[in-house]
């Protein structure tokens, strides 16, 4: 993991001991609760194949989408249109479309994010923080109209501005870090 | 997410339009969905991966034992209405599967929890200050290990695909917290009101 800014010449960890240890982490717990690690496993990677499966017509449609803004140059246009705001704070504009995405829709984010990685390179200040971002937001109005819909109540009060707020405190805690 | 979907169909194509690139737009549009099936093929390697490691920590009772764990910190955070305890089981589950990603289990727990608060005070049209705390908990993330951006950058080849996890957990830490006290300070708010 790296701590230090730009180049990051401050390690504190190796971070690819992370998932070999998470592994031995999980063998661990699988063995003291005497449990068919074997089949827990494969009954885990089902569920994670089937999840795939899941999102992978929302990739497809919204992958369509921005490959469509990204080649009529709106995507560009739109990047322009927000540049100085997003200099402002200390964020690539290359960002804008996660930034944007993340709170509408996962799968749009995460096809953003790829859209990233392809443009600047997958170690790029941009792309790097576009990981960050995703990966530590949830889509909030989407979460919203699940959990408000199944409890049957249409006033949320202040959870929507109070979970964007949090949102672009994340966001700028993110572009501080990366 | 609808109207945006539109928006970005319509605006790409009048764009083309305009730039009189119309081959470039159905390229663009045809290609997509190919890039997509690419991109999930690719992707499914380490998805299958990370869910057998969650598999084995769930049937270990991994899961339960963090809910457990959670119970007493939760207990003290949430300010619940009469009846509205009775949840407590559900918001515990919920948040322990967040915390280790398990999406799948996670909604459900969830979406029993706002059923049981919202049923507590008879019928109501706006959300308790608890289940409004709960939603924002929910709509800001909690998950420790970003595994499909571990994912997406292995498979982009990056040279250390897991040096986000700090940053990312970081940036989680202060929105949630941010989430929690902003939450706090708009109920406090509107009762002094």
């Amino acid at each position: 993991m790296q701590v230090g800014r730009k180049g990051g010449r401050k390690r504190v960890i190796d971070s690819s001991y992370l998932v070999p240890a998470l592994v031995v982490f999980t063998i661990a717990c699988g063995v003291r609760a005497r449990i068919d690690v074997y089949g827990a496993f494969v009954r885990g990677v089902r569920e994670g194949l089937l999840a795939l499966l899941e999102m992978a017509p929302y990739l497809c449609t919204i992958l369509s989408a921005t490959a469509l803004l990204r080649e009529t140059g709106v995507l560009r246009a739109l990047e322009g249109l927000l540049a100085p705001a997003f200099a402002l704070l200390g964020l690539p504009q290359e960002a804008a479309s996660v930034v944007l995405l993340r709170p509408l829709s996962g799968s749009a984010a995460l096809a953003a994010v790829r859209d990233v990685i392809a443009q600047c390179g997958v170690d790029s200040r941009a792309a790097r923080l576009c990981c960050v971002i995703s990966g530590a937001s949830e889509t909030v109005f989407f979460t919203g109209a699940l959990y408000l819909g199944a409890a049957g109540v249409r006033g949320a009060r202040h959870a929507v501005p109070a979970a964007m707020l949090a949102y672009a405190a994340g966001v700028l805690a993110a572009a501080r870090l990366v | 997410m609808n109207a945006v979907f539109c928006l970005m169909l319509l605006t790409g194509v009048l764009a083309a339009a305009l730039r009189g690139d119309a081959s470039g737009a159905q390229h663009a549009l045809l290609s997509g969905g190919g890039e997509a099936v690419t991109f999930c093929l690719e992707m499914a390697g380490a998805y299958a991966f990370f869910g057998g490691l969650l598999g084995v920590l769930r049937e270990s009772g991994v899961t339960a034992a963090l809910a457990a764990a959670l119970r007493r910190p939760l207990m003290r955070l949430f300010p619940f209405a009469p009846g509205e305890e009775r949840a407590m089981g559900d918001i515990c589950m919920n948040l322990a599967a967040d915390i280790l990603g398990m999406g799948g289990a996670a909604t459900p727990a969830g979406l029993r929890a706002m059923r049981t608060m919202a049923g507590a005070g008879g019928a109501r049209a706006r959300a308790s200050d608890a289940m409004t705390l709960f939603l924002v908990l929910n709509m800001c993330s909690v998950q420790l290990l970003p595994t499909t951006m571990i994912a997406i950058r292995a498979q982009a080849g990056a040279a250390q695909p897991a040096d986000i996890v700090l940053p990312t957990l970081l940036a989680t830490g202060v929105q949630t917290l941010t989430g929690i006290a902003l939450c706090k300070w708009a109920a406090r708010g509107e009762e002094s009101a």
